[in-house]
């Protein structure tokens, strides 16, 4: 009995002492598994957010602006550039409302895209396009096209202008030989002859100032040679003079200080200053003022040419240095352009490393400076010679 | 908590608002420089165009307006909130009005179609329509971030506006003098001119409800009390008002 007693007895102890003990030893289990699947969560958390952040950076370089949202139409996700975008400009409110809107159209499953076209200042064409993902939610991306867009026009006008520039002298010469070939009064022969060759002459200018244009396109090997400022606008100012008395044009030099130099082919840079005289001559009124001045900074020397003439409209400022674009094409017989003149002088600046630059007010005047290196050796104090 | 969420969709409610007007009012910045170009460039299509694509603004700020009458029915806000809702049914209406201006210019563009003017009249279009795009642009930032010191500015930005208000009927009537523009022209550009400045005034009207908003203030508070003092003590004109600062705002 008591033998009985005590092995219950001692069952029971031992229960007693091995509860606790495979009590601790099942916590310790599951506290390791449980360490282990957190540590386990944690490291894919970890790689998650390493990912998600390389993602990030990698939208975030982008020079397109990225928005995503979610199928209910939250913003989830904005890039670097499009989260500039969120301003309360009122550009940014346009190009943002076109964001929402088109988010909406892609959320119902269509693909949207649409140019908007920002008139500013500065002007911009933005492109919004916005596209439904897969897995619900949509995408839209919003992208700077003003450049694009810009060399686009710039394309199609270079090809309706040229056609039009060489068209028109050509036509005209067939018409006039046309009625050439049935006259017989001496009278009207010669007056419609000297017309022919006053046409040719016109399409031969056209052609010369394209050649030219071209060869200076190209580049090649200009001669650098120093020269001196004074003998430029000298020579540049003497092809214009007969043209500036006609129209009673006053033209007015700034003698610049003798040491002013600059490092260039002489011949380029004559006929790319005196398309500038030749251009603010023809567009001033009669009794009205041309200046011509130099000045330097050490570096490069600023041709300068000012007149009061009619000016240019802000919105031609950046469009005036293409080949062949008039700010007004009805005055363009009239003033005897060929259209290449301001190109030519565009590409005479960019040969030699200087910069061709305008400021402009309507109905006031406009300045253009032509801005080249000077010539090694112009030193500061030679500089404060300079005249203006 | 039901109430919670109906503050929170009261809350939204109002900020859907402020945005759709803010939108509203980008797009007329947008259009008053594209308005002088198609005055100056003479471009009858896109006057056709413009003066169409007003009928979204009207449709626009009429959707708003009715919007904001629901709100104070249904919500019937209260202080700073009430205030909110009532600067937007007036900006709503300074809006509508701004926006018919822009058209206008394009009507004028139409009457004048065919006639030249000189570059110097020209040049202070430009001028005016820039200055009327600035303080638009001004006003529509200053009521996105309810910013009053930004709106208190735009009055006296408008006072360059008047400026060259002035400036361009003078150069019209010498214009005019000189024989260079006829009669006709000469009037429909005096008007083109008064649009643009009364487009300045809508922008300054903006401002004055983006400052009533954040604090209550309006300009006509000041006329209000010289008419009370005049009740008071009817002193003869020129000794009352000194007394108070600033002038009438409208």
């Amino acid at each position: 009995m008591s033998f009985v007693l005590g092995v219950i007895v001692g069952l029971g102890l031992a229960l007693l002492i091995a509860v606790p003990f495979l009590k601790s030893r099942f916590h310790n289990r599951a506290r390791n598994l449980e360490k282990a699947a957190s540590e386990r969560t944690n490291d894919a958390i970890a790689r998650f957010e390493n990912q998600s952040l390389l993602i990030r950076t990698a939208l975030d370089s982008l020079t397109v602006g990225v928005v995503v949202a979610s199928a209910k139409g939250e913003v989830l996700f904005r890039n670097r550039v499009a989260s500039g975008m969120t301003g309360a400009l009122h550009a940014d409110v346009l190009v943002d409302e076109a964001v929402d809107v088109h988010l909406r159209g892609a959320l119902s499953g269509e693909h949207r895209r649409q140019v908007i076209e920002l008139f500013g200042p500065p002007s911009r064409v933005v492109l919004v396009a916005a596209y439904p993902i897969e897995e619900g939610g949509a995408l839209a991306t919003i992208e700077d096209i003003t450049e694009r867009s810009r060399l686009d026009a710039v394309r199609t006008d270079f090809v309706a202008n040229i056609s039009h520039e060489l068209k028109t002298p050509v036509g005209a010469l067939a018409v006039l030989a046309e009625a050439l070939a049935d006259e017989t009064e001496p009278e009207v022969i010669r007056r419609l002859s000297s017309k022919m060759v006053e046409e040719s002459i016109r399409a031969g200018r056209t052609i010369d100032d394209l050649l030219e244009l071209s060869r200076i396109e190209l580049g090649g090997e200009a001669i650098k040679e120093a020269i001196a400022v004074g003998l430029v606008i000298a020579e540049a100012v003497d092809r214009v003079r007969t043209l500036a008395d006609r129209r009673g044009v006053v033209l007015r030099v700034l003698e610049p200080g003798e040491r002013l130099k600059v490092l260039g082919d002489r011949r380029q840079i004559v006929s790319a200053l005196g398309n500038l005289v030749e251009n603010a001559v023809k567009y001033s009124e009669s009794g009205k003022l041309v200046e011509v001045s130099a000045s330097t900074d050490g570096l490069s020397v600023d041709m300068r040419v000012r007149d009061e003439g009619m000016g240019i409209p802000s919105r031609d400022l950046d469009r005036i240095f293409e080949r062949f674009y008039r700010v007004d094409r009805a005055r363009s017989r009239e003033t005897g352009g060929t259209g290449l003149g301001l190109a030519i002088v565009r590409h005479v600046a960019n040969n030699h490393g200087g910069d061709v630059l305008v400021s402009s007010i309507e109905g006031e005047g406009s300045t253009f400076t032509l801005r080249i290196p000077a010539a090694p050796g112009l030193t500061v104090a030679s500089s404060l010679s300079e005249a203006g | 908590m039901p109430t919670e969420e109906a503050r929170k969709n009261f809350h939204r409610e109002l900020d859907e608002v402020r945005q759709e007007l803010v939108r509203i009012s980008a797009s007329i910045v947008e259009n008053i420089p594209r308005a002088t170009t198609i005055l100056l460039d003479q471009n009858l299509v896109d006057a056709e165009k413009m003066i169409l694509a007003d009928d979204e603004v009207d449709a626009r700020t009429l959707e708003i307006e009715e919007r904001c009458i629901q709100i104070l029915a249904l919500q019937a806000p209260v202080a700073g909130e009430l205030r909110r809702v009532v600067a937007a049914l007036k900006i709503c209406a300074e809006l509508e009005r701004s926006a018919d201006l822009a058209v206008n210019i394009c009507k004028a563009a139409r009457r004048i179609h065919g006639h030249e003017f000189d570059p110097r009249l020209r040049s202070l279009v430009l001028k005016m329509s820039d200055q009327a795009r600035l303080l638009f642009s001004e006003a529509t930032s200053a009521y996105a971030e309810v910013d009053s010191a930004r709106a208190a500015a735009i009055d006296d930005m408008d006072s360059f506006l008047d400026g060259l208000h002035r400036q361009f009927i003078q150069a019209i009537l010498e214009s005019h003098a000189a024989g260079r523009i006829d009669l006709q022209v000469a009037i429909q550009l005096a008007v083109v001119a008064r649009f643009y400045e009364r487009i300045g005034d809508h922008a300054v009207n903006m401002g004055e409800k983006v400052r009533y908003e954040a604090t209550g203030w309006v300009p006509e508070q000041f006329g209000a009390e010289r008419h009370r003092r005049r009740l008071v003590d009817p002193t003869p004109v020129g000794g009352i008002g000194r007394a108070v600062p600033g002038t009438d705002g409208e």
